[in-house]
């Protein structure tokens, strides 16, 4: 087999495995009607989506665009479907390439990531099953988890722990091109803080890519 | 165990449906890359190293994540929003998407209490789906095209591809950390015109400045440990163990500095 026609059957299996996702993801509300005997309001449904939709819908474009070149072709069809791509599934690749130290853009690359995020999605969906099911059988054990635990702080800050190691391996060897985009973002949030993640993102990735491409230039790096 | 319409053996079974196609299209890629891995040369170990590591990475995220279960439980259930942060769905998107969805059926609860009718649980469902199945859509049509730009890109200067490539990288990873610099967070305006902080640990303070640098100084220790010492099994793990380490940090500072680690400067 040679890399083409791994990356052709790639395409081939991601593309008919998303649009099977759509339909099955498009039955679960069908399935509740049914089994309830309901229709939905759809004046209210379209009232709903149309508040989330302004935001999430340009949101989803900039991320497919965004994310598709750095999670490789397989990675994005898994994330795509199995969802938490910012805070689990793409922090997951960079620690995978940053471990096993292959270009990212190489064969080899396409395929960590692929492994990692596969494993990723599999685990999450094992934890967050059995969490359902002690949640269930126990409901006390939901206080563990609460906003008053002792340990709801950490669980706050969890997207800052793991950023913050996945920085500590970034800068150390490419601390020039760091620096531009960290106080972008930061000057950015100043005047306004409350930006969404998916558009912050974006803008973070254009301000990096600006950077880089003028220090090259520069032959800075 | 599941008695009310919200959670009962359907749903279940749905959720078993759903969740089961998930894992077997994430087992079948990784069941590739593994074999094709294996054909080009990737070892055994950066390929057993690849699953340690982001299994281990992905358990404390993940509990995170069923706690985002809990908070949507009240309202919905257990089962629809194990659904939904199993598949397609995210801790950013799910919430906002079930109060617009409720509050647009009249109910001004948002969340916070249980649904009891059933037109409004499907009128739910509805639009948390409707709202986030558009890159399945897109996907199918662009990713073809975007990654041919990228190797394209990458087969002409690798240099420069692999300096754009970290760079792409650095500004997802400045994204998160600028948030934890001077991300604003939630505030209430009182009569009186002052403006109080109504949620510790929204906005950039004490505590997100805490998790990056705890966490950026056990994973430099992590490293120069793996230097000196060439520990090949500490390699693997030491995200995911300095970002636990992190969170412990964070746990001590607000519990035994509780002053202290309310200390916002952006809400």
């Amino acid at each position: 087999m040679t890399t083409e026609s791994y990356m052709k059957s790639t395409y081939r299996y991601g593309n008919a495995s998303c649009i099977l996702a759509l339909i099955f993801f498009l039955m679960l509300p069908v399935a509740i009607c049914a089994h309830l005997n309901v229709s939905p309001d759809w004046s209210n449904v379209l009232k709903g989506l149309g508040s989330i939709a302004i935001i999430f819908y340009p949101t989803a474009v900039i991320e497919v665009v965004a994310y598709a070149p750095l999670l490789g072709a397989g990675g994005t069809y898994l994330c795509f479907v199995s969802g938490n791509i910012t805070n689990l599934k793409m922090p997951c690749a960079l620690n995978a390439m940053e471990n096993s130290d292959v270009d990212s853009n190489s064969e080899e690359g396409e395929l960590i990531k692929t492994i990692a995020i596969g494993t990723s999605a599999i685990t999450t969906t094992i934890v967050i099953a059995l969490f359902v099911l002690a949640f269930s059988l126990n409901p006390s054990f939901s206080e563990v988890f609460s906003d008053t635990s002792p340990l709801a702080p950490a669980f706050d800050q969890l997207t800052y722990t793991i950023f913050g190691a996945i920085a500590a391996t970034y800068f150390v060897k490419h601390w020039k091109i760091s620096i531009f985009p960290i106080a972008a973002v930061s000057l950015l949030l100043v005047f306004a803080g409350t930006i969404e993640i998916g558009v912050l993102i974006f803008v973070g990735v254009v301000f990096s890519l600006i950077g880089a491409q003028i220090m090259y230039k520069l032959k800075l790096v | 165990m599941f008695s009310d319409f919200k959670s009962d053996g359907f749903m279940l079974c749905i959720a078993l449906l759903i969740i089961g196609f998930v894992v077997c299209q994430s087992l079948f890629f990784v069941i590739r890359a593994i074999k094709r891995a294996k054909q080009i040369g990737i070892t055994n170990t950066q390929i057993k190293s690849s699953i340690t590591s982001s299994a281990m990475f992905s358990i404390a995220p993940a509990i995170g994540i069923a706690m985002t279960v809990l908070v949507l439980s009240v309202a919905l259930g257990n089962i629809l929003p194990w659904i939904r942060l199993s598949v397609l769905g995210s801790i950013t998107y799910e919430v906002p998407a079930a109060e617009a969805a409720i509050e647009a059926s009249g109910l001004t609860t948002g969340i916070s209490s249980a649904i009891t009718d059933p037109t409004v649980f499907a009128t739910t469902a509805w639009v948390m789906t409707l709202g986030s199945i558009l890159p399945l859509i897109l996907i199918p049509l662009f990713l073809k095209k975007i990654q041919s730009k990228v190797s394209g890109a990458a087969k002409k200067n690798s240099k420069w591809t692999e300096t754009m490539s970290a760079a792409a990288f650095i500004g997802l990873i400045a994204a998160f950390l600028g948030r934890g610099i001077s991300g604003l967070g939630e505030a209430e305006v009182l009569e009186s015109g002052e403006i109080v902080n109504v949620s510790i640990g929204d906005g950039a303070g004490v505590l997100s400045l805490t998790a990056i640098v705890s966490s950026v100084v056990y994973m430099v220790i992590f490293v120069m440990i793996n230097k000196k010492l060439n520990f090949k099994w500490l390699e693997a793990i030491a995200m995911p163990l300095s970002m636990i380490l992190a969170m412990l940090t964070v746990v001590m500072v607000s519990n035994f500095f509780p002053d202290f680690a309310a200390i916002e400067w952006r809400y």
